[in-house]
């Protein structure tokens, strides 16, 4: 039976829609995962030379053991962001005739084969043998290592119960919120360090192996807690929670000025609202805001006079990150109701024209929310008006263009991070004109003449695209009216 | 007042669909029933110009229904949910209707008011978005939002399916009542015989995207129709 489940598994893995429809995709995220658990293994054989000749520290272990803590703090918010809940996959074995106690136990056993449970193991691994064997002994480097493994293990399964019970509440955000504070917070205001709190418990397994059967029994007990969560919770309504109607009135009361076009973009306001995956995108763009607080208050990127040649590119991202990123699944949003509008008069020139309003509208907020990093210089303010033009005279229409073609349905429900659905191979190759184009303009100026005169070329450039907004945007209008069947009948598939 | 003429759709060497000739006039109620698969769907499909024909035409009092668009806002249908914006509450939604076919506040409540009966109080003033509703619930709110706008063609895929059996009554009489009262054309494909028999003064059978039958008479409807399913 278990290896009937498995083998589904793994079928359902090898014809999701996302890896069948796109091999290129396929590989090209199986690259990036090999190649970042490489990452995490370069870093973790490097970890030793690290502490001890970038941080100056003499004891290595002492100040990894007194740090450990940090990661697994810094483990449970990346966690929570990125691990993914089992409970879709249930609803498809709960009427079968196999015990509930079997398939929660598959469940959760299957979401443990997965990347992030191999990050641990590859950091600290080297480590281990590196530091740990020769300074304490094999015993000490089997024992310590066991006991980091076990620690961040046990971590797996109280995400999957945490995450369950608080996800998309304001209790698990404040969770989150409140980790975040205590890890930077404390020790740097001195209040308290946590590291040395934990670090006698790391020390101890050097020469016991009683902290490790401890650690294995907490590693137990949270799979015990997160088993019997699911199990008493085996129901479809209590885990797929059925929304309130939240935010009901809320528009854009200025969108009622452009027509149907204006309706549209309210209806895609509440669309973005009222599903997962976009609000995670609209609060990803809200998070970005910030982006420049690295850049802009970094005395690294100060130079001695005028700016930083990067700035362009943080300016484009502050003031345009929202129609990037959403941007680029363009018409895949509307991909449940696409025959909605294709049986309206009108209605597919509308939509695309209520995008276009839609995108504006939320470039105009970022740049009226980016105004503050003033603060910085005036220069910024500059950098941010040119490329705010540049992002709604001539990026937009890039980024629609470029996304119109091959669009591809998705689950507007399921959560956004590492989630592949609607994305093909144009949504990966649009990143290259969105970072080379705003250059491709400011830089032979800004070289020749003055970077000032760049930024004037970038915001003259981005005007005319404004002022011929009325014939650039038909453009896409006639692509979608030509493309109308192929796009409603791949929309019309089963995800 | 609908005309199809060698209408044919194929999906590489597949026919699905093969229509020689079908005049619909106007103010009839026309049935269309047929096995699954027998093309119904991609039928009224192709009407309402979602879906490409490989070769033929459908004709709306003339005019081609793939070269202009302004015979939409005279033609109302509910085929699936993808018709649907399933993330708004029924009011959102009908209210949202209301704006594109530029109908008054007054317009829109006099239409919903015709759908009260068949709305059993389930649908409106309800905080739940029509994703949420039930198959029998959410298609009440596709046909009332089918028929807003004072349609000249109505089409409906399977209005019956999922209904239960009061509301079923409630949807013929509602349909037979626009029918008389405004000439509406109806264009209904559904499994349930006896519902499709009965208000229907014309039905086409499919089989394999073919017209193998064109009946008009009353009497000998049933009598064919079991004989040809069986039942």
């Amino acid at each position: 039976m278990v290896v009937e489940l498995i083998r589904l598994e793994l079928l359902k893995t090898i014809r999701s829609t996302a890896f069948a429809k796109s091999a290129l995709v396929a590989v090209f995220l199986a690259f990036l995962a090999v190649l970042l658990l490489g990452y995490v293994l370069a870093l973790g054989l490097f970890l030793k030379v690290i502490i001890e000749k970038g941080f100056e520290k003499e004891d290595a272990y002492a100040t990894l053991s007194s740090f450990l803590v940090f990661f697994f703090l810094f483990e449970f918010i990346y966690r929570y962001f990125v691990q993914k809940l089992p409970v879709i996959e249930l609803e498809r074995f709960l009427h079968l005739p196999i015990k509930k106690s079997r398939i929660i136990h598959f469940l959760l056993g299957r979401s443990f084969v997965s990347p992030l449970s191999l990050i641990a193991l590859l950091l600290f691994t080297p480590f281990a043998f590196q530091e740990v064997g020769p300074r304490f002994g094999s015993f000490a480097a089997f024992s310590w290592l066991a006991s980091v493994c076990l620690s961040s293990w046990s971590l797996h399964w109280l995400m999957l119960w945490f995450k369950q019970k608080f996800e998309d509440s304001w209790k698990g955000l404040a969770v989150i919120f409140g980790i975040l504070l205590l890890t930077s917070g404390s020790t740097y205001f001195g209040w308290f360090n946590l590291g040395d709190w934990v670090k006698p418990l790391f020390d101890w397994s050097l020469v016991s192996a009683i902290p490790v059967i401890c650690l294995f029994g907490v590693f137990l007990g949270m799979y015990y807690l997160a088993y019997k969560f699911y199990y008493q919770n085996a129901y479809l309504e209590d885990l797929m929670e059925e929304e309130q109607v939240r935010f009901v009135n809320q528009e854009f009361g200025i969108f009622n000025r452009f027509g149907l076009a204006g309706e549209l973009a309210n209806l895609e306001w509440k669309l973005i609202i009222r599903h997962k995956k976009s609000r995670t995108y609209l609060m990803l763009a809200g998070f970005f805001l910030l982006y420049g607080l690295i850049f802009y208050a970094n005395p690294q990127y100060k130079t001695e006079q005028g700016f930083n040649h990067l700035f362009v590119f943080v300016g484009s991202f502050i003031t345009g990150i929202f129609m990037l990123q959403y941007g680029q699944l363009f018409l895949s949003w509307n991909s449940a109701n696409f025959d909605f509008y294709m049986q309206k008069e009108g209605g597919l020139e509308a939509l695309v024209k209520g995008k276009y309003l839609l995108f504006i509208g939320t470039s105009v907020i970022c740049f009226l929310a980016s105004v503050p990093y003033v603060f910085f210089g005036w220069e910024i303010l500059l950098i941010h008006i040119a490329t705010f033009l540049f992002n709604v005279g001539v990026i937009i229409h890039m980024v629609i263009n470029l996304a119109l073609w091959k669009p591809k349905p998705m689950d507007l429900n399921k959560g956004a991070m590492f989630n592949y659905e609607g994305v093909g191979v144009a949504q990966f190759l649009m990143i290259i004109p969105m970072m080379g184009a705003p250059y491709a303009i400011y830089l032979p100026f800004a070289l020749i003449f003055d970077q000032y005169v760049g930024l004037l070329a970038l915001g003259v450039v981005g005007a005319a695209g404004l002022v011929a907004y009325p014939y650039l945007s038909k453009i896409a209008v006639r692509k979608v009216m030509a493309n109308q069947y192929e796009i409603s009948s791949s929309f019309r598939q089963e995800l | 007042m609908i005309s199809v003429q060698g209408l044919k759709k194929q999906y590489k060497n597949a026919v699905v669909l093969d229509v020689e000739e079908l005049q619909i006039p106007k103010g009839e109620c026309f049935g269309l029933v047929g096995n699954n698969g027998a093309g119904k769907t991609t039928l009224f499909r192709i009407m309402l110009n979602l879906v490409r024909p490989t070769g033929g035409g459908v004709l709306l009092d003339g005019m081609d229904v793939s070269k202009t668009e302004n015979w939409k806002s005279r033609v109302g249908a509910f085929l699936d949910e993808h018709m649907l914006l399933s993330y708004l509450t029924p009011d959102e939604y009908f209210e949202t209707l209301r704006k594109i076919y530029k109908l008054s506040v007054e317009d829109l409540k006099l239409h919903l008011e015709k759908f009260q009966e068949l709305f059993n109080d389930e649908i409106q003033g309800k905080k739940k978005y029509i994703r949420d509703l039930s198959k029998g619930n959410l298609k009440k709110v596709g046909i009332a939002a089918a028929m807003l706008g004072n349609p000249e063609v109505v089409m409906l895929d399977e209005p019956f399916e999922n209904l239960d059996p009061s509301s079923q009554v409630r949807l013929k009489k509602l349909i037979l009542q626009e029918k008389s009262d405004r000439q509406v054309t109806f264009l209904i494909s559904s499994h349930d015989l006896n519902h499709v028999t009965e208000i229907c003064d014309r039905i086409v059978l499919l089989e394999k995207g073919k017209v193998i039958k064109d009946l008009q008479e009353k009497e000998h409807m049933v009598e064919t129709l079991n004989s040809y399913f069986g039942t």
